[in-house]
């Protein structure tokens, strides 16, 4: 259970509240104990589907409800029907779904059945057309999950959904496109962090593919991090995000770049963690990785083991990995 | 409300004794399908309060039992549910802390285990399809506590979880997914008991699992998130696991479980001042144990069972726990 406030009841609130759930406690287990007799002897009529309906608007994490309404769409329903009579069903289905996913959006029973709806879509409507009803009905998918990122944006369940969804499309959005969306959501918001997530992996694609320069559009990327990075330098989800651009530091230019404008930034803001934090990180790299390049290596390691004491005092529940990155710097610079 | 800066053990075992009571209570039967994970919970957690005896042992097996599934070979999480992979877990998990494994059919329980595995290496968690690491998790678990593992195929086991990686270290739900404190546990602790920690990009795990714990001291599960016990309890088996414990503050930590606990009915809540459950009363307990708190007994992070247990039957792996302080 989560975020459920423990209240102190009246005693006579709380008989009152005993009175209430008894009655539909005494609703509930009626129900259940029909639906699951039913299961059990194996009813697949109309009646029997719309006592899963109502049971399920009472506990959408009854999951074997829900397998016993899929067992009665394949077996019963849909052998009687027609593909567009199959399409109207599952519709239905997943305005359900919807439904139940206002109120509990975070019911893994209720995002897993509308996917295998979605798997069971018919071909059609016609020869020419196999993929119309998946269509529309993915686009409204597509759709719906904008509607539940907008009511929690950082929903997990959502966004499987989404990368899910995008994955599937008969008809797929160029990938560009999810690339604005993420922008959308991360300018709305920097501290979504599943928004950048997301983002790596859609930039990840586009770079793979060709779609977007590499190196043109990780600039843009520097562009956008370093707003977010002025606007809030406590929020984590952009210097992780950070740390993913820098990667493993194999551009020496790139690091000074950044290690400077960092340094800009942590002048105004003296005691900003994160920007110590990546501070250390990128200059080890620029020890480790372009040692040979090095003017004065040791104002470097001096730096970052002044860095480290600092941030051992501003942020001491983590004091012990900063020791431990000290002392790494210390014995690899004494072995050299 | 009151807060305690004690563990309130005899509370805490009564209030689990009392779940069981509870039947006219509607959340109660609203939650039957987690019935077997939240008997292994309870039981779980009184193993680690010392007081494994609270529940009848004899009662708690017949449970378990009434639970099997024959046509499936499997446990459902309750009487007349369908069979799934996470009760079978907890089923196997209850019947090994009570020695009595011999209960059940381990060939066929195998078979059902093994079936749920994907062409991609990842493990459904019953026959409808949904996927999830934590169902890869509790199939590698449950494998090898029934002895079975060398019927698995390992490699594309693991290379189902190398794919979840993302770049801040952590593992998500599935591929693409976000890194999700839950997840990396289950990736993690499968990895532990696949003995292929060599996946891990250790040090910025580590890394992203420190940058849990917030200025209050408990741990969230995700950047920019709020703070809760289970979160607590995922981040820091993980954190036994890569023996990084020390990354964190424990008597903040500690301090924030504690500040969980329903000093007058027992059990211990997501955060101070919220309804308790068993779930976070177990992942409450298993973290205090982790850090060390005085007069409990040592938890496996790896399978989250008594680690007493886990070492008899040679399946201990390198965590690193805090020194058990004196009382
Ligand atoms: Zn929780």
């Amino acid at each position: 259970m989560h975020g459920v406030k423990r209240v102190q009841y009246s005693q006579a609130a709380l008989e009152a509240k005993k009175q209430r759930d008894h009655d539909k406690l005494k609703a509930y287990l009626a129900l259940s104990d029909d639906v699951i007799a039913r299961k059990k002897s194996h009813d697949m009529s109309n009646e029997a589907f719309e006592l899963t309906t109502r049971l399920l608007r009472m506990n959408p994490e009854f999951y074997t409800v829900w397998n016993y309404r899929r067992d009665m769409f394949i077996e019963s329903l849909f052998p009687q029907r027609s593909p567009s009579e199959v399409n109207e069903l599952l519709s239905d289905d997943l305005s359900l779904t919807f439904e139940l996913l206002k109120q509990h959006p975070k019911v893994y029973g209720i995002w897993n059945h509308r996917r295998w709806c979605l798997e069971h879509i018919p071909d059609g409507p016609s020869p020419d057309d196999v993929n119309g009803y998946r269509n529309s009905t993915w686009n409204k998918e597509l759709f719906v999950v904008e509607k539940m990122l907008d009511a929690d944006a950082r929903n997990f369940h959502a966004w499987n959904y989404r990368r899910y969804i995008l994955a599937t499309m008969p008809f797929p959005p160029p990938p560009k496109s999810e690339l604005a969306y993420t922008t959308r959501k991360i300018e709305a918001n920097f501290s979504n962090f599943s928004a950048w997530h997301q983002r790596s992996k859609v930039l990840t694609t586009l770079w793979e593919t060709g779609e977007l320069d590499r190196v043109k559009s990780i600039e843009e990327e520097f562009e956008l991090v370093r707003n977010a990075m002025y606007t809030d330098p406590d929020d984590q989800s952009v210097w992780i995000y950070h740390a993913w651009l820098i990667g493993n530091g194999n551009y020496a230019a790139r690091l000074q770049f950044e290690i400077t404008s960092i340094q800009e930034l942590l002048d105004e803001q003296p005691d900003s963690k994160w920007c110590m934090e990546s501070l250390v990180r990128y200059k080890r790299l620029l020890i480790e990785k372009h040692a040979e390049n090095l003017g004065d290596k040791k104002a470097l390691v001096d730096s970052c083991l002044e860095l480290l004491a600092k941030l051992r005092d501003i942020d001491p529940p983590r004091r012990r990995r900063y020791d431990e990155i000290a002392e790494g710097i210390r014995s690899g610079n004494e072995m050299q | 409300m009151t807060s305690s800066s004690q563990l309130l053990i005899p509370l805490h075992v009564r209030y689990i004794q009392s779940l069981g009571e509870n039947k006219d209570d509607l959340t109660y039967h609203l939650t039957a399908h987690l019935r077997m994970n939240a008997v292994y919970w309870g039981l779980t957690a009184l193993c680690i309060m010392d007081h494994k005896d609270a529940l009848s042992k004899d009662e708690t097996i017949e449970y378990v039992m009434s639970c099997w599934v024959d046509e499936a070979g499997a446990f459902g999480p309750h009487p007349d549910h369908d069979p799934h992979l996470l009760p079978t877990l907890s089923a196997i998990q209850i019947l090994v802390i009570h020695d009595a494994l011999d209960r059940i059919d381990v060939p066929r329980v195998t078979k059902f285990i093994l079936s749920l595995q994907q062409p991609s290496g990842v493990f459904a968690g019953d026959q409808f399809g949904e996927i999830d690491t934590r169902f890869l998790y509790s199939a590698v678990n449950a494998l090898s506590l029934l002895d079975q593992l060398h019927q698995l195929d390992v490699e594309k086991t693991v290379s189902y979880i190398k794919q979840c990686k993302n770049f801040d270290g952590g593992f998500g739900a599935v591929i693409g997914a976000e890194s999700h404190a839950a997840q990396v546990w289950v990736c993690t602790a499968a990895l532990a008991i696949l003995d292929r920690l060599d996946v891990i990009d250790q040090d910025t795990l580590a890394w992203w699992l420190a940058e849990r714990q917030l200025p209050n001291g408990g741990l969230n599960g995700r950047p920019q998130k709020l703070e809760d016990v289970c979160y607590s309890f995922w981040v820091l088996s993980s954190l036994s696991v890569l023996r990084k414990v020390s990354w964190i503050d424990a008597d903040k930590l500690t301090s924030f479980i504690l500040s969980a606990q329903d000093t007058e009915n027992g059990g211990i809540a997501d955060r101070p001042g919220d309804l308790p459950d068993v779930f976070h009363t177990i992942f409450g307990v298993a973290g205090l144990s982790l850090l060390g708190y005085p007069g409990l007994v040592d938890i496996d992070p790896v399978y989250c069972m008594p680690a007493n247990l886990i070492e008899s039957k040679g399946l201990r792996k390198g965590w690193e726990a805090l020194p058990r302080k004196a009382s």
